[in-house]
């Protein structure tokens, strides 16, 4: 993937592409909104990174511009300022996905990849498939190896949103956000429970394990 | 340095007073003239009525015997003193018929009825010495008689010209006076005003200056001066109160971000100094990043539990069923409960309404059903319910039988970085309630902490924490 950097500050910046590079990724860099736009108009990214608060032109504006030009690669904005109020009015410009800072690096690699799935048209899918795994939105029917597993509503959508996102690494945050629609971190380890409960029903009668344990970010549902 | 008039010349009041002290000798003056117009005009109208009485007087002997009896008649009148009136005869040629005590007055025009007024020599007239320069005021009819003979009777005014020039006087100087006491009134009013504006500003200007203790004085008889100064004192009282709190959460945040700081670096210290494995040294980083992912834990909910408490975060309040935070907090949580080995059931009444923030009150009701969870020791109980209680508030409670919290310590757990004795060997930031609490507020709510549903006699008495929130009331009365 191809990722442009729009931040201010250099070593967060470093921090980043370093972080993506590792990662398979090629990541530019743009020190400020005005020549972020510049080179988010130059070139074809397939997710532009961009930091809120910024010199010359701030990101919101940035992101409102590159909209006003009928550019809708995925924006994922990252600020200091985290209230609900900041969310909505970030997504509000433009932006597609909200990560607060600090962040580690594990939530803003997840964020990146899921943000750049996105960009693949996912609304006329009826079914999902990952393995000999099959879930047909549809019917609300979930099939392993030729037997259905019958999921609770919220299991259903936990595992719709991890189907959706198979292959790349999803955050507790992420699930809790997009899954539950809370926006506070809870202090348990509840996201971990519902997924011991999910892989309970989907991978331990069967062979092969699908829903893994990424350590130190989250869960990955991977064939 | 420029010139600046006194305060109390600037104030709103003094303007506001001259303006008035005009207006009301204006009105004085307009008031007062018309008196004098009426006066002046009823004194004249009496000496023209006796100058027509006595002019009949005169043409009644002239129909008795012409010319001669009116030169008899007035030659009688003058020598028996004639008084205040005046007799003037000329014939064509303006001789003068020698019944006459006064000259034909000069450059006089009579008006359309033949009145004249004039000024002559009251001196010649009675051959009386008077005071000044003997001039004196008259008013007078002439009348044209046959034989080309003209005839002026006339009568001295000077006493009523004197009294109306003295009127005029008496009213310029009323007016002018008017003017004065209302200037002088609204100097007096306007500095009274000013004074008591200027001990607000006195206690203002030493807020600005940092002292917040200093408060407007007050006379407490409700008027808008005082008004100000309650107001003034309260807003006071809050940015004192805010600072306070600010100066004590400093301390807090300062005191609980000091000790896990002191622990990581203590922790990276001792893995640069060690000889040890890369595992060991990995462990040590690991751990670094589990720390500071707990000290961003916890200065995030400082930074919800200011903004929430300051009232700066407005939240997104709604009319929702508050059913449906409830039931989506039981399903989060039964897992949890089951996994630690407790029982967790929920009871939650639907078809309620209430004003909420969907996303407040689940982390006000996540934070209590954690703790519990964190509590109550395996084998308890955890209950999560709603409903409407009797005083018609919507409550939910969070009822567990771990140990409880002692009547005493309740109202201090609600506080910021409280931790009660009992819990400090377990994690968590002393900022669960505190938050809860301020989630509470925002909505216009009440935190209650109670006994819960254990046996004190065994694990202890349990806890029943809940938040009442008013109930909406129904759609159709919005």
């Amino acid at each position: 993937m191809r990722i442009l950097i729009v931040e201010d500050d250099r070593e967060a910046a470093s921090y980043i592409r370093k972080g993506l590079r590792e990662s398979g990724h090629v990541a530019d860099h743009a020190g400020d909104g005005e020549e972020g736009l510049e080179m988010a108009r130059a070139a074809e990214y397939d997710v532009l990174v961009v930091d809120r608060m910024m010199p010359r032109m701030d990101g919101l504006s940035m992101i409102e511009a590159l909209r006003g030009d009928e550019d809708r690669t995925p924006v994922l904005i990252l600020s200091a300022l985290g209230e609900v109020d900041n969310r909505v009015e970030g997504l509000k410009a433009g932006g597609d996905d909200y990560l607060v800072k600090p962040y580690a690096f594990a939530e803003l690699l997840a964020r990146v990849e899921a943000l750049a799935r996105r960009r693949d048209p996912e609304a006329v899918r009826t079914k999902l498939v990952v393995g000999d795994l099959e879930m047909d939105l549809l019917a609300r029917t979930v099939i392993r190896e030729a037997e259905e597993i019958l999921l609770q509503p919220r299991e259903f959508r936990l595992l719709e949103f991890l189907m959706k996102h198979s292959g790349q690494v999803v955050t507790r945050t992420m699930l809790l956000e997009k899954v539950w629609d809370y926006h506070f971190d809870p202090q348990t380890n509840v996201i971990d429970v519902h997924i011991s409960r999910l892989r309970s029903k989907i991978d331990r009668p069967f062979d092969r394990a699908l829903l893994h344990t990424v350590r130190g970010a989250g869960y990955r549902l991977q064939a | 340095m420029k010139y600046r008039p006194p305060a109390f010349l600037r104030t709103t009041a003094f303007r506001q007073t001259l303006l008035s002290a005009g207006l009301f000798a204006f009105s004085s003056f307009v008031i007062l003239g018309f008196v004098y117009a009426a006066s002046a005009g009823m004194m004249l109208r009496r000496a023209d009525t006796v100058i027509t009485e006595e002019l009949n007087t005169v043409m009644e002997q002239f129909d008795a015997g012409g010319i001669s009896s009116i030169h008899t008649y007035m030659l009688e009148r003058i020598a028996g003193g004639a008084g205040d009136y005046l007799y003037v005869m000329v014939d064509r040629s303006g001789r003068d018929s020698g019944s006459s005590n006064l000259s034909w007055p000069r450059d006089v025009v009579p008006d359309s009825d033949g009145r004249v007024q004039f000024s002559y020599n009251r001196q010649a007239v009675t051959g009386v010495a008077v005071s000044d320069k003997g001039q004196s005021e008259a008013r007078a009819r002439i009348l044209l008689l046959p034989g080309g003979y003209r005839l002026l009777i006339g009568l001295d005014v000077d006493e009523e010209i004197n009294l109306l020039e003295r009127m005029t006087t008496t009213i310029l100087a009323a007016s002018a006076l008017a003017l004065a006491l209302g200037v002088a009134g609204g100097i007096f009013v306007s500095r009274r005003f000013a004074r008591r504006l200027d001990d607000i500003n006195v206690v203002a200007r030493s807020v600005k200056a940092g002292d917040l203790k200093q408060r407007a004085p007050r006379n407490f008889t409700g008027d808008e001066l005082d008004e100000l100064a309650e107001n003034f004192n309260g807003m006071l009282d809050r940015v004192e109160a805010l600072m306070h709190r600010m100066r004590h959460a400093g301390d807090s945040i300062a005191h609980d971000l000091r000790t896990p700081l002191t622990r990581m670096r203590n922790r990276l210290d001792q893995a640069l100094l060690d000889e040890g494995s890369l595992e060991s040294r990995e462990a040590a980083l690991e751990q670094a990043v589990s720390d500071t992912d707990e000290l961003l834990s916890v200065f995030n909910s400082i930074l919800s539990l200011s903004r929430l408490e300051s009232g700066e975060s407005r939240a997104s309040i709604v009319r929702m069923d508050p059913a449906l935070i409830a039931v989506d907090l039981a399903e989060l949580y039964e897992p949890v409960c089951e996994d630690e080995n407790l029982e967790f059931s929920s009871e939650i009444q639907g078809g309620m309404q209430i004003y909420a923030d969907r996303g407040l009150i689940s982390q006000a009701l996540s934070n209590l059903l954690e703790n519990s969870v964190k509590y109550t020791p395996a084998g308890g109980k955890i209950c999560l319910r709603l409903r409407q209680n009797s005083t018609g508030w919507i409550e939910y409670s969070v009822t567990d039988n771990g140990p409880g919290i002692p009547p005493d310590d309740r109202e201090r757990a609600l506080q910021r970085f409280v931790r009660l004795d009992s819990s400090r060997s377990l994690p968590g930031t002393g900022l669960g309630l505190s938050l809860v609490k301020a989630i509470v507020d925002v909505h216009n709510g009440q935190i209650d902490l109670a006994d819960g549903s254990g046996i004190p006699e065994e694990g202890g008495p349990g806890l029943r924490a809940s938040l009442c929130l008013p109930a909406a009331p129904d759609a159709d009365n919005d």
